[in-house]
């Protein structure tokens, strides 16, 4: 009986009994050094752990599903040792000394830690790995070493309850450099250069990494860098599947015509709904259909999101496969969701302003709407405690 | 010392004329340059391959697409660019002219 060790090559999972796990790791590491000095380290890597992820792959079956560890050796010995390329400026000390001597790159944790607390001065950078927009918030996170989201949700906040949330993000996107070199990169976490090796350990396994770090500031920092290796991985497949969908999507001058249409249609079942919404609140009826009498209104409400997502859906769908199939290079296509986003907005605005201005109920509605709310709250709290 | 030691250098050194050779005919994967090689004196591995590719791609030679298998992870397909095919275009030339040289010398 063997342990199994799960690792994570090129996005997906891969299960290694304990020997070809330890003989794996020794390749990678050994390919790590022997790449010291290559500007394109990173890419030969993930390269490299592409093509042995697609030989487990040839290997395994339904009734198969752990890689035996004479079988990564062979799949080792398929690939050959990492030369240095007879092009490149021969890398100083990884080609003479071997594997023997790791100059840099091959830290144990305790090492990279001590190094750490030894001082990287941190800089406010923008990151713009795993970033929504421009980095910022990114950026603030790695900072303060707390988790993007965080600061992504401060900046929402601050800017529905003051307005200056965008204002400070725009004078932040402007101002604040963006984080190029693999120095500044680490300045802006502060952790050292080697901090490329939190994502190589990404790589190798999420929990047998995470055994490894001896304080939770360093778990924290590699469980960051693991969700924005995620996130990577995840992107890339869609950037594929999308370039896979412009080449063979079925393009037709008229899906540009019926694209402001659909964003159109979507803006008027936004609208009925938010009526809806307000109806149910004010009267205890949609559209004069009263409700069963023990359904509570918040359930009521919760319906009625789920029927509209169940009705917008198919329209998203519907406008994605229009830009697609218009066969836009990648770079237009933030700047159509935007207008897009422009377009249904004003469409939203419009109907609403138009339904503020001609029916007197829904603006007397929207007058009662506070005591509403708090009645509503109070009808979860019996609701609550009756159970 | 065989022949096959003495020829290494210069099968190390040919090996980028090689590699572009293929990528001209077609858009490849490695594995199919791989399977190419694997006939001839110049069979070589991936661990010798990707860093000779990603620096001729660096140095504008070649570009790569990425595109879906029908299992395991994405596979990169690597083409020639204008600058790539002007490269193969001298270096065949010039290789010619050794391979002229090398039959000429000695000859009466």
């Amino acid at each position: 009986m063997n342990k199994v060790i799960t690792i994570n090559l090129g996005g997906n999972a891969y299960q290694l009994e304990e020997g070809g796990y330890d003989t794996l790791r020794a390749y990678l590491e050994t390919a790590t050094a022997q790449l010291q000095r290559n500007p394109d380290r990173d890419e030969i890597l993930s390269d490299i752990e592409r093509a042995i992820a697609e030989k487990f792959r040839a290997l395994l079956a339904s009734h198969k599903t752990v890689v035996e560890t004479k079988e990564v050796a062979a799949v080792l010995a398929e690939m050959g040792p990492i030369e240095a390329d007879p092009g490149e400026a021969a890398a100083p000390g990884a080609s003479g000394a071997g594997a023997s001597s790791n100059p840099g790159g091959q830290k144990t944790a305790g090492e990279e830690k001590a190094a750490g607390s030894g001082g990287t001065p941190r800089r406010l950078y923008r990151i713009q790995e795993g970033a929504m927009i421009a980095g910022v918030c990114n950026g603030i996170a790695a900072h303060m070493n707390i988790d993007p989201t965080i600061v992504r949700l401060a900046f929402v906040l601050l800017t529905i309850f003051w307005g200056t949330g965008l204002l400070v993000y725009v004078v932040m996107a402007i101002v604040v450099p963006e984080a190029r070199s693999p120095e500044e990169k680490a300045a802006a976490s502060g952790f050292p250069a080697t901090a490329q090796e939190f994502i190589r350990r990404a790589k190798e396994g999420y929990y047998e990494a995470m055994k490894g770090f001896p304080d939770r500031k360093a778990r924290r920092e590699w469980k960051r860098r693991f969700k924005q290796e995620m996130r990577a991985h995840a992107d890339q497949w869609r950037y594929n599947w999308h370039s896979y969908w412009t080449e063979h999507a079925p393009v037709h001058p008229g899906m540009g015509f019926a694209l402001p249409f659909l964003s159109l249609l979507q803006g008027a079942a936004t609208v009925v709904w938010i009526c809806a919404i307000i109806s149910l609140l004010a009267t205890g009826a949609v559209f004069g259909l009263a409700l069963p009498a023990n359904v509570p209104t918040w359930v009521a409400a919760l319906l009625l999101l789920i029927a509209y997502g169940i009705l917008v859906g198919p329209l998203k769908f519907a406008r994605r496969a229009c830009y697609y199939g218009l066969g836009r290079p990648r770079w237009a296509w933030s700047f159509v969701f935007l207008m897009d986003a422009v377009v249904w907005l004003a469409v939203v605005a419009t109907l609403l302003w138009l339904a503020f201005h001609f029916l007197p109920e829904l603006r007397d509605a929207v007058h009662t709407l506070p005591s509403l709310a708090h009645q509503a709250v109070d009808d979860i709290r019996t609701w609550w405690h009756g159970k | 010392m065989s022949v096959n030691e003495k020829f290494s250098a210069i099968r190390k050194g040919l090996l980028e004329l090689l590699v572009l050779q293929i990528i001209a005919a077609e858009k490849v994967y490695v594995a199919d340059i791989l399977k190419q090689l694997s006939a001839t004196e110049f069979a070589t591995q991936e661990g010798t391959l990707y860093p000779l590719l990603s620096r001729m791609r660096r140095e504008g030679l070649l570009d790569y697409e990425w595109k879906e298998s029908e299992a395991g992870p994405p596979r990169k397909y690597y083409e020639l660019t204008a600058k790539g095919r002007e490269q193969l275009r001298e270096t065949l030339e010039y290789w010619g002219q050794i391979n002229g040289t090398v039959k000429k010398l000695g000859q009466k």
